[in-house]
């Protein structure tokens, strides 16, 4: 890896999903020099793993192309993949940040052309697909990766699959030797955006999570949904492979609930709505869902999508928080609850469960690396106290894609604003 | 108890969230509920109550005093604490349903027929008595609790039961004639009698 | 200028050494593609390869650089080179090696496939220049804030704080905009639970003692023109004194209007002074300062308040907003908070169907809500009407299921907020050029040929209609903020207003380099035009989509180089062909497709055309190669900015020179269009329904040619409508046109 350079005018941002990704790109393209660190092997984020947004059921690999487009391009950001940051120092305008970054065992000579990947035979649990399915030891996470680098699975290393890799490689791209390396650097202003994970829907003890197999989370189903996924763009039970046609979706799954994540998150709603398009699309008329949920959030302009999948006739409304799910003897999921609209008990059978699972702060609460004013709920709060460290997109609430970005463009300027003035001070 | 009643009614002047939030235990966190109705699909006797747990909140705060006070339906409680465990703004939904039930009764507004309230009613009186608990009494009090005839037939029906208690010494006939008791029923009285002082004094019974 | 020299180098790495001849491709780039230089190396993009490269401009003076290796979206960081060179690339990996079989009966026709691509690339070189950057780069960093609301504050402040000057420029006699009016606002600060200061008076205070920002009240934009750098914009105030100042970039905070609650009679809207909307209850609380908010019917104390929420709102009915407002839940808890906080004993009781609280913030301030004893009720109101000194309010409980009549002392409209986002300029008619007049209704009043505000999108509102692009903006170097954009309260207006800022900073600092904004960021070609051969026939200033082109006035096209965003849709809609940029022109696609090796009718080789947008169905093809997928060996692919810049010469040049079909692959177009162009798709698919002529005109069938949409995602539809062309060519047989 060539010399990271970085000065207190430099601006750090932390986390490369969307919101990173935009701040780290709004600030270079106002000409300022910016190191992006991303903790993973590529950009993108959790979009990246979706099939559609919501309202306009569009593509996020779209926007990202745009904006891979953009950081190729630009000469002012530096990518750092693999890397966190474990200890900060320092105060506004001059930190002192070290990074941590993890061997990927695949160097810049790489043009993947996947020859690796061919031989290497261990096989792993998919993190891109949340588990559903297996990637190879050596891999690209999705054809739109960015690097568009292979990585070795640490797993494999020592074992003869990374000597078969290494021998495949024709491009010395394979150092098996490579070591995590540790760096120093001086930076202006830190842009925090690492985003959020999908609230461990296991511990929502009476839903089943952990017991029964036809009950999954919206992200999986998501990943079901795209053509690109474990299933190969196909509804189907992970129980016993049959067609989802009848899905039950549960909204607020660990979010609104003091024994859970206490905030609303925001997204549910709409995403559980574009999901029963899903539906439409696979199978169109030959399908059934009900929503069950508390409040239907679908805020502001984009109501009109509610509206729409209302009139779906297919798809059921029903003002219930369910109370717990059994199994029957075919695997169906059983929705125990009461519609709370009139008090209708009910105890629906469906194909699969979708539960909308909450948005949890990928913010250490504890341990962060430095100290940071947070809220209860765990999101970095604007306040003065935390000098020139901003958080952008979901490190500051539970935000849709739309307003993640005009939050991290937001920050962007808030950074500018802390290296502008060193620079004015600096001459 | 139904001057009580006219009292209270008088008092909280048709605000019954107030009254509520005023006399019945946690009632206090009835305001709190958001009507997602995990309370009342979580409840094992779900299927028997007439407005199950949510809707009892939701009752009080549209004010439908005598609906509520008349219902039946928080005697269903068995304290399973399902809805407890469930509830995403953490109420006491166990607490309160003993609550209203027990504010209910003090009021003069419960149930007459009530199968919850005459056991409770039984039990407490049984209590009471010595300090503890006459399970032979309370059995058969329970029995005859819908008059002779039933009581009668109840009895043979559980006679087995009552003769293997007995053999196995489970159950004393000697409990007939007063039956063991704490060692200062009367202390205990007079604690019993200071806690209803305490209780009433706060909910605005006078001298009753 | 140095003379043009093409450099061409093949890459032998990836496979491509083992699958093609690279020799013999080297050969072509000399002998056919007039290549200066042509080398193969094992490995181009290694240090090695690129250093060979960057030798060969610095000392060759090779300044066409044509890279024949994988895909231009990848190793891109690799081949960006010093210099001011053009740079082609030539895609034998995921164009070529990775979509056919590696077997001996396809090695010819792929041979034939990279000879091809090899021949285009030199040919489009050949007919590229470096781009040189706008002529007319702007240098004016002063910012114009239009409206002096919360929004437009926010936007002046932060940029100043980032050491740009500002003007703001707000219609009324005081700063604050709707905010002012506000008793104090939704909490932005855990533990969310109580009303906070509105921050209007401090933000007041800390504009004026900001040497950066100038305030000039009582005044409105009476005229805007220029461009991102050097706009121009006369500001007229109430008496009608005019100034012309010059600006570098615009922001445009006009806020919002409530929606009018007299078109609510059934909700008793108009009826009764006892029943308000939203704004009105905020006067009644700022009044009361703290106070007992009084009857304004008869100063008497109040005992119960209903809200009313989603009035007028979220409804379907004729009149009414469709949309949602966002804030409205969370205002009515604020405004029952006020009650609630001077009187504990005041009933509040909020109506509403979803309660819309979201976030943390919004959870914690509903909770607060009903720590304060505020009743929340799932119902829908179906009249309010004055009776007997009170209001009557009747709904239907949903949860009670149940009709229910209320009785009220003060009944709160949670009414929308509409857009104040000027005149819509799709529904009034332009002025005629050298006719242009004051339009009072206008916000900005620019003189651009389409017209003098922005274009309205959804509902009337100035957003973006981008979800990963939400200050993408039709009129580049202006930006809207607040709930002139989306309806919103002040904490999101800040924050929306804060990136607004930065992105009018972006948009100044790129005017002075000369370099396009988004999406083609960084992009430094620029459309020139020869007037000489125009016709004047005003679809590139009608189809621009950035409003960049304006009309002079004999109605010759006059270019705005700043406020373009090169996509070339002009280029595409020119007749006489006389736009172009200096790296993407009629020409330079032209040559390409004419470059090809044509094989004769008798052959059995059909050339397939494929235009393809770059951002979308390009890299579809390409992610197809990535997972092993094959298309016809007849293919050639050429990509294109968007499918808006393909001009109608390009097919009939194809179909004349002998190729026999044609496809263009563009984004979805319609409402939920997904061209970043906004309409460069819709307008290929218009062009391309009157080839028709043309063909006939030809005497060739309809199904030769074919305009697709094609989502990045069609990673196995995109290759099958290419076998889909190959097989009814089959079908139809070979063009006669081969010479």
């Amino acid at each position: 890896m060539s010399e990271v350079i970085a000065t207190n005018q430099t601006i750090l941002v932390v986390g490369g999903g969307i919101s990173g990704l935009t701040a780290a790109l709004e600030a270079a393209e106002c000409g300022k020099q910016v190191i992006l660190v991303e903790k993973n092997p590529s950009v993108g984020g959790r979009v990246s793993q979706l099939y559609k947004y919501f309202p306009k059921l569009c593509m996020p690999s779209c926007g990202l192309e745009i904006n891979l487009r953009r950081l190729k391009a630009n000469k002012n950001l530096r990518l750092l993949t693999m890397t966190e940051v474990t200890h900060v120092e320092g105060d506004t305008g001059n930190y002192t940040v070290t990074l941590k970054t993890t061997p990927r065992y695949v160097n810049e000579n790489c043009t993947a052309c996947g020859e690796c990947a061919k031989v290497v035979e261990t096989e792993f649990a998919s993190e891109y697909n949340y588990g559903l399915g297996k990637r190879k030891g050596a891999y690209l996470n999705h054809p739109m990766a960015h690097p568009q680098r292979y990585i070795l699975d640490a797993r494999i290393i020592g074992t003869p699959d990374a000597d078969k890799a290494k021998a495949a490689c024709k491009y010395d791209a394979i150092e098996l030797d490579m070591q995590p390396a540790e760096t120093q650097l001086t930076v202006g202003a830190i842009i925090w955006a690492t985003g959020w994970k999908p609230y461990d829907a296991a511990k929502i003890q009476p839903y089943g999570y952990d017991r029964y197999p036809n009950v999954i989370t919206s992200v999986e189903f998501e990943r079901m949904a795209d053509p690109f996924g474990p299933t190969g763009g196909k509804l189907l039970r992970p129980g016993d492979g049959k067609e989802a046609k009848n899905v039950a979706f549960i909204q607020c799954a660990g979010s609104r609930d003091v024994n859970h994540l206490a905030h609303c998150s925001r997204i549910c709603c709409m995403a559980t709505l574009k999901q029963t398009t899903y539906l439409r699309e696979k199978y169109a008329d030959d399908f059934k869902s009900t929503v069950y949920y508390i409040d239907i959030r679908a805020i502001d302009r984009i109501d009109d999508f509610y509206q729409r999948v209302q009139a779906d006739t297919n798809i059921t409304f029903t003002k219930s928080k369910v109370a717990n799910i059994t199994q029957d003897k075919d695997g169906n999921p059983v929705l125990h609850g009461v519609d709370t609209e009139g008090y209708h008990r009910y105890s629906n059978p469906h194909d699969l469960c979708v539960l909308a699972v909450g948005m949890e702060p990928s913010v250490p609460k504890d341990g962060f690396p430095m100290s940071i004013k947070l809220n209860p709920e765990g999101f970095v709060e604007q306040d003065p106290a935390n000098g020139g460290f901003f958080a952008a997109g979901c490190s500051s609430d539970a935000l849709d894609v739309n307003r993640a970005v005009q939050s991290a463009t937001a920050s962007a300027l808030r950074a500018i604003q802390v290296v502008n003035k060193v620079a004015g001070m600096e001459g | 108890m139904s001057n009580y009643n006219n009292e209270m009614v008088e008092k909280f002047r048709g605000n019954f969230l107030k009254e509520v939030e005023a006399n019945v235990e946690e009632g206090d966190w009835v305001k709190m509920c958001m009507q997602c109705g995990v309370c009342s699909g979580s409840c094992p006797l779900g299927p028997h109550w007439e407005h199950p747990p949510q809707e009892i909140f939701m009752l009080i705060r549209a004010n439908k005093r005598e609906e509520v006070l008349n219902s039946s339906s928080m005697w269903m409680c068995t304290s399973c604490y399902n809805c407890i465990a469930r509830c995403p703004r953490g109420l006491p939904i166990t607490h309160i349903m003993h609550g209203l039930a027990t504010y209910a009764k003090r009021l003069g507004l419960a149930p007459k027929q009530q199968a919850t309230a005459k056991f409770a009613q039984l039990f407490w009186d049984n209590l009471v008595k010595t300090g503890r608990v006459n399970e032979l009494k309370l059995g058969l009090s329970l029995y005859f609790m819908n008059g002779i005839g039933e009581g009668i037939k109840t009895s043979l029906k559980m006679k087995d039961i009552g003769l293997g208690m007995l053999k196995t010494k489970r159950m004393s006939p000697m409990e007939m004639l007063g039956g063991h008791g704490c060692k200062d029923a009367k202390g205990l009285h007079a604690i019993l009698k200071k806690a209803k002082e305490i209780e009433e004094a706060k909910i605005g019974i006078h001298g009753a | 200028m140095a003379d043009a020299k093409i450099g061409a180098y093949i890459c032998k790495g990836c496979g491509l050494g083992e699958r093609l001849e690279t020799k013999q491709l080297v050969t072509i780039a000399t002998r056919e593609g007039k290549a200066g230089v042509a080398k193969e190396h094992d490995f181009l993009c290694s240090a090695a390869g690129v250093e060979m490269i960057q030798n060969d401009i610095n000392n060759e003076g090779v300044n066409r650089v044509v890279i024949a290796a994988c895909s231009r979206r990848a190793k891109t960081e690799a081949f960006a080179f010093d210099g001011e060179i053009t740079l082609s690339r030539v895609n034998l990996r995921e164009g070529v090696i990775w979509v056919r079989p590696d077997t001996d009966e396809a090695r010819e026709t792929t041979e034939e496939m990279a000879a091809d691509y090899v021949r285009m690339g030199c040919a489009e070189a050949k007919y590229m220049t470096p781009p040189a950057s706008a002529q007319e780069k702007g240098s004016n960093n002063h910012l114009l804030v239009v409206g002096g609301g919360m929004s437009g504050m926010t936007a002046a402040i932060e940029a100043a704080k980032a050491g740009y000057p500002v003007t703001i420029v707000e219609k009324t006699g005081a700063l604050g905009g709707a905010a002012a009016n506000f008793y104090k606002r939704i909490p932005d600060r855990s533990p969310y639970a109580e009303p906070m200061d509105t921050g209007i008076d401090a933000m007041i205070k800390t504009i004026e003692a900001d040497a950066k920002i100038s305030v000039k009240l009582n005044s409105t934009i009476t005229k805007t023109s220029g461009a991102p750098g050097s706009f121009s914009a006369d500001i007229t105030t109430e008496s009608g004194a005019t100034s012309t100042e010059n600006f570098g970039a615009i922001i445009m905070a006009s806020g919002f209007k409530s929606y009018d609650m007299n078109l609510l009679p059934e909700l008793g809207g108009g009826k009764s002074p006892d029943v308000v909307d939203q704004m009105g209850l905020e006067k009644l609380a700022k009044a009361a300062n703290g106070g007992a908010i009084k009857r304004p019917s008869d100063g008497r104390e109040i005992k119960k308040v209903i809200f009313v929420q989603c009035a007028g709102q979220r409804s379907e009915k004729e009149g009414h907003l469709s949309y949602c407002s966002g804030h409205c839940c969370s205002t009515s808890i604020k405004q029952a908070m006020y009650f609630k906080d001077q009187n504990p004993d005041i009933e509040t009781d909020i109506l509403f169907t979803d309660l819309r609280t979201p976030g943390a913030p919004g959870e914690d301030f509903y909770r607060s809500g009903q720590e304060k004893g505020i009743t929340f009720r799932k119902g829908v109101v179906s009249d309010v009407s004055p009776a007997g000194g009170s209001l009557k309010v009747k709904f239907k409980d949903l949860i009670l299921n149940e009709e229910i009549s209320d009785e009220a002392d003060l009944v709160v409209l949670a009414t929308g907020q509409v857009a104040n986002a000027g005149v819509d300029i799709e529904a009034v008619k332009q002025d005629e050029p050298g006719e242009w007049k004051v339009n009072a209704d206008s916000i900005l009043n620019m003189n651009y040929r389409q017209g003098k505000d922005l274009p309205h999108l959804k509902h009337g509102f100035n957003d973006s209609h981008f979800i990963c692009f939400p200050y993408e903006t039709r009129r580049t170097g202006i930006y809207t903020c607040g709930p002139v954009r989306r309806p919103m309260d002040i904490q999101q207006a800040i924050e929306d207003a804060t990136g607004a800022a930065l992105k009018a900073i972006q948009a100044m600092e790129n005017a002075q380099l000369g370099r396009a904004a988004h999406p083609r960021s960084g992009d430094l070609s620029y459309p020139s035009f020869r007037k000489e051969g125009c016709t004047q026939c005003k679809r590139c200033t009608v189809e621009c989509p950035f409003g960049a082109i304006d009309e002079d006035e004999r109605r010759y096209p006059v270019f705005n180089e700043s406020r373009c965003r090169r996509c070339g849709t002009c280029m595409g809609a020119c007749p006489v062909r006389v736009i172009s940029f200096e790296n993407y022109s009629v020409e330079t696609v032209g040559q390409q497709l004419k470059a090809v090796d044509m094989p004769d009718e008798f052959s059995e080789k059909p050339r397939i055309l494929v235009l393809a947008c770059e951002n979308d169905a390009y890299p579809a093809l390409d992610m197809a190669a990535q997972q092993g997928m094959q298309y016809s060996a007849f293919t050639r692919v050429i990509p294109v900015r968007c499918l808006g810049s393909v001009n109608t010469i390009w097919i009939t040049d194809a179909l004349n020179s002998g190729y026999d079909g044609a496809i263009l692959m563009g984004c979805q177009k319609g409402d939920n269009y997904q061209c970043h162009f906004v309409k460069g798709s819709e307008l290929a698919h218009m062009r391309m329904s009157k080839i028709d002529d043309t063909l006939k005109t030809l005497n060739l069938e309809q199904e030769r040619v074919a305009t697709y949409e094609v989502a990045i995602t069609d990673i196995k539809r995109a290759p099958q409508l290419i076998e889909d062309m190959a097989a009814t060519i089959e079908k139809i047989g070979m063009s006669p046109f081969k010479f």
